[in-house]
């Protein structure tokens, strides 16, 4: 299951989550989308992301509620976390980094960011392009 | 353009216009929490998505609002009235980069550096308002003075600083609680053009199931039955869903008002509410697309003009605060809209120097109209009240624009109006345009649906004696209805349904009577068969030149029909088009006649010499063509039995010889309640709705003089000869001995030819003048007369003014006088007796003038 490349895309902004699944798909991942943190919490009961791109402020229920949701009932490894962030938020990175996301990523990020995180993550070879 | 870019734009409109009430909601409650994070993601959305689009300018001034909500939000900086002015004009500003990006693709150029200048400013807590009212007047195309020196609108800083700074609580930190509306509807998006294709798809299952429904019925097979009612039952409840999909509250039209509404009253330095009931209401999205735009039109105006100061409110009573109330509900298969105001109300007398002003009416017309009729003044094209043009109300679109936009989508406007208190206006539309309710009627052997909103009157014509006939003039089919001359249009014949030739007074069937605009006429159709309420389809694009018809429709019964568009058909006949859209000026023109320069419809017709004979068809009662063999010679009068009775004939060219067995004798016929006689004549020409300017009283006796009527020098006849050689008591002479001297004041020469010699032949000795001047000056020389007869209607010194004067002083003030008028209403009749008229009665009513000069006379002699 851990093999699998599948995202969920947590993002209450359409044009953020296809910009993700752009980036995503090309580089070979299976990509769901939730709008918040609630419906998020939903799919990932459904079936288990390899990892989760986790936007903070949205509706309903936000990024860092999810966070602390998501690793109370399924432990700390699993799945990844990647918050994605705006510059204008650093001290929340750090909060979420506390509360147990594995990495952050800001707002606005291209392919070239993505792949990056995702090698750091060790979810993609460094040698693909 | 990219999808992402798509998506962008209608996330981005969709963020920005839930900001506007969430703004606004802030201002009245400061420190809502819950809105206050609400407004800051929505923000931060837009700046955060549009880094995705490369999109520099928006994401710099989102950015920068951003950081002055974030102050907001942490509680370290207070809401003010002038900071949600200031991040309502950022808004503005992303308004008109996303318009721009919109329409062009990328982003437009342009400067946002005052405005970020302005809510850096802010967000260092530096005072804002300087700021505010640099970067509004930066997003105005013009800039209004008035905004920064307007009285602030009303301080909630109070009740925010009663609220210390709390311990920061993370927006949404308890989903569910304080049972504010958190969890959004569960809608999806789906395009319109789903929509539509369902519908299609609908109205395809409708005709099927109907076919079906059909053959079933013909075989009996029980089997059957029982499956396809319910599939018909489906169907039909499908139908509705699908038609419901197209509702949309009308709420969302309502939208942008209470932002508009504020920046009003900041504008005018007003205070406005703006209360707005029945927002859910729901109605189709055509129809509310095309109602936003007058609504919000009429919304400012109500506000700029309706509504007035602080001061003159207080002044008159009344709270500070204005109210404008939208109200929307459901009523029939309507839904009515409610814009009022409780401000000044319409003044009357500053409608009247306004219409007077723009030359819309005269003054002697205004006197006899009422307030109502006043006040609907406000509709016609060119007419603004706004005595100064301010910056709202001077966007160049005016009631009458509403008026026109309202009436296309099949509605109507009405307003009630009480000066000092307030206006209403009402405006009633249907719900939607794809289901109206039609009448369907047969003609040529097919069926069509003629929507019952342009449906005025069905009258059954033929059949009996006494019913409504259709009558022929030349080739135009017209029909009599109560004293007015119908112009009418076979469907059949115009559809080329029909190669039959028509014979006169032959036909039966049903007219229409449909209205377009001003112009009243009828439709001949040959059965009626009910109202059904339709789903309109539209017209497939080959067919769309054809505008006879504005769609089709399926029936109940699965045949597939067209829908007639009366406006189409008005057009392609040239019935009643390009007409006056006056409709009071229209509405009797037929039988009001001519005055000079008024269009009158003529009867041309030839008789005796070669020269075109012309008479108003107001005055001829039916047109017949008789059988030779009908009209008998009898003691040297010629007679023919007419409608049970024997009416007396005239030949026009003074001698008759009977022409041989077979033929048949053109006879206009002029009616008076049961009297008739007819006038022959050799035949008739054609009918036309010309000029009338009648040239030099005629030598010859029985001609008021000539009239160039399309081009050719036409005679016009004078009816009272004509009636008084057929030698009936038409005309009594009322008096052996010395004849009643009557004065006739009466400004249209035309009215003069036509009332002079009547009342001569009824035995007045008339004088008739062409102005109340004209009378007075008659009066200064000492003539003396038993009674006045005076158009109420005149240039300079109306019928009303003549009045008075005579009341006033002199020898004639106790002398009898009998108003007439073109339409002589009720307030019409009420000013003139006020006047000082004792009757008054309409131009064209010959036989009622007589009666009223009779009884004018006798009481006068009376007394």
């Amino acid at each position: 299951m851990s093999d699998r490349k599948t995202v969920l895309c947590v993002d209450d902004s359409r044009v953020v989550r296809k910009a993700a699944r752009r980036i995503l798909e090309r580089h070979g991942f299976s990509v769901r989308e939730a709008e918040n943190g609630l419906l998020a919490l939903e799919a990932c009961r459904a079936e288990m992301p390899r990892l989760v791109l986790l936007d903070w402020n949205m509706p309903v229920m936000d990024g860092m509620q999810f966070l602390g949701v998501l690793r109370a009932e399924f432990g700390p490894d699993e799945p990844l976390v990647m918050l994605c962030t705006t510059e204008s938020e650093f001290a929340r990175i750090v909060l979420a980094l506390q509360n147990g996301a594995n990495e952050y990523i800001m707002k606005p990020f291209d392919d070239e960011i993505v792949a990056g995180k995702l090698v750091q993550l060790g979810l993609l070879e460094e040698a693909e392009p | 353009m990219d999808d992402l870019l798509a998506d962008f734009l209608t996330e981005t409109n969709e963020g920005l216009a839930a900001l506007d009430g969430a703004l606004l909601k802030l201002e009245k409650a400061p420190d809502d929490r819950q809105t206050l994070s609400e407004i800051f993601r929505n923000v931060h959305t837009i700046k955060g998505t549009c880094g995705f689009l490369g999109l520099a300018r928006l994401e710099k001034v989102a950015h920068a609002a951003e950081n002055v909500l974030g102050r907001y939000r942490e509680g370290t900086l207070q809401v003010t009235p002038e900071g949600i002015t200031l991040i309502l004009s950022a808004l503005d500003g992303l308004k008109s980069i996303v318009a721009g990006l919109e329409s062009t693709g990328s982003e437009p150029a342009g400067d946002d550096a005052p405005l970020i200048a302005a809510l850096d400013a802010a967000w260092r807590g530096e005072a804002p308002a300087l700021g505010a009212a640099a970067a509004e007047a930066l997003f105005e195309a013009a800039p209004e003075p008035l905004a920064s020196e307007s009285p602030a609108p009303e301080p909630s800083a109070p009740a925010a600083l009663a609220r210390p700074e709390e311990t920061e609580v993370t927006a949404a930190a308890t989903p569910a609680a304080g049972g504010g509306p958190i969890t959004p509807a569960q809608t999806i998006r789906v395009s319109v053009d789903v929509l539509e294709d369902l519908m299609t798809l609908v109205s395809e299952l409708v005709l099927t199931r109907n076919q079906l429904l059909q053959l079933v019925r013909a075989r009996s097979d029980a089997a059957l039955t029982v499956p396809l009612q319910r599939l018909s039952h489906i169907t039909s409840e499908l139908q509705e869903g699908v038609m419901k999909t197209r509702m949309q509250p009308i709420g969302n039209a309502w939208q942008k008002l209470p932002r508009i509404v504020r920046d009003l009253a900041n504008e005018l330095g007003k205070k406005i509410e703006l209360v707005m009931k029945g927002a859910d209401t729901e109605l189709d999205r055509q129809v509310l697309e095309l109602i936003k735009d007058p609504l919000t039109h009429m919304v400012r105006n109500s506000g700029d003009h309706g509504l007035e100061n602080p001061e003159q409110r207080r002044a008159a009573g009344k709270p500070d605060v204005g109210r404008i109330t939208l109200n929307a509900y459901h009523e029939g298969g309507h839904i009515i809209i409610e814009i009022g105001d409780d401000g000044r109300g319409l003044s009357v007398d500053k409608i009247k120097a306004k219409v007077l002003s723009q030359g819309l009416t005269t003054e002697a017309e205004l006197a006899g109209m009422s307030e109502r009729e006043i006040q609907h003044f406000i509709f016609r094209a060119g007419f603004s009240t706004a005595a100064a043009v301010t910056s709202v109300s001077g966007r160049g679109v005016g009631m009458d624009v509403v008026k026109t936009n309202v009436e296309k989508i099949g509605g109507t406007i009405e307003l009630r109006s009480v000066e000092g208190k307030g206006t209403t206006f009402f405006i009633k539309i249907p719900l939607t345009l794809a289901i109206v309710s039609a009448l369907i009627v047969e003609a040529g052997g097919e069926r069509f649906a003629v929507p019952q909103i342009g449906v005025v009157e069905l009258v059954r014509a033929g059949g009996s004696v006494e019913g409504a006939q259709i009558e022929r003039i030349h080739d135009t089919p017209v029909m009599r209805l109560r004293e007015r001359l119908l112009p009418l249009v076979s469907l059949s014949r115009l559809l080329q349904l029909d190669q039959r030739p028509e014979e006169a007074g032959q036909e039966e069937g049903f007219v229409i009577v449909t209205q377009v605009g001003g112009n009243v006429f009828g439709i001949i159709v040959d059965k009626v068969f009910d109202t059904e309420e339709i789903v309109v389809k539209p017209v497939a694009p080959i067919l769309r030149h054809v505008t006879m018809f504005s769609g089709n429709t399926i029936l109940g019964d699965g045949s597939v029909i067209m829908i007639l568009d009366p406006n189409g058909i008005a057009r392609a006949t040239g019935v009643g088009a390009d007409g006056p859209t006056d409709e009071l000026a229209q509405a009797n023109a037929m039988l009001r006649g001519a005055g000079s320069g008024e269009r009158t419809a003529l009867l041309l017709f030839s008789a005796g010499d070669g020269t075109p004979k012309a008479v108003p068809l107001g005055l001829v009662a039916r047109l017949e063509d008789l059988p030779v063999e009908s009209i008998e010679h009898s003691g040297g009068k010629i007679l023919v039995q007419y409608r049970g009775k024997l009416m007396p004939l005239v030949p026009m060219s003074g001698h008759w010889t009977p022409p041989e067995p077979g033929r048949r004798q053109a006879v206009l016929v002029f009616n008076d309640r049961d009297r008739a006689m007819g006038l022959m004549v050799d035949a008739i020409l054609d009918v036309v709705e010309e000029c009338l300017n009648i040239e030099g009283a005629s030598e010859q006796p029985g001609f008021l003089g000539s009239s160039v009527i399309c081009g050719k020098v036409t005679d016009v006849i004078d009816c009272s000869w004509w009636l008084h050689q057929a030698g009936d008591d038409w005309f009594r002479q009322r008096s052996e001995v010395a004849p009643f001297r009557l004065l006739l004041v009466e400004d249209s020469a035309f009215f003069r030819h036509l009332l002079v010699p009547g009342l001569g032949a009824a035995g007045y000795a008339v004088t008739a003048v062409n102005s109340g001047a004209e009378a007075l000056r008659l009066r200064e020389q000492g003539a003396m007369f038993d009674i006045v007869v005076s158009d109420i209607e005149m240039p300079d010194l109306d019928g009303l003014g003549l009045a008075r004067a005579v009341r006033a002083e002199g020898p004639w003030r106790d002398l009898p006088m009998i108003a007439l008028s073109g339409r002589m209403d009720h307030d019409r009749l009420r000013s003139a007796i006020a006047a000082g008229f004792n009757a008054g009665l309409g131009k064209s009513d010959r036989d009622a003038l007589l009666a009223a000069l009779g009884d004018c006379l006798a009481a006068q002699t009376l007394a």
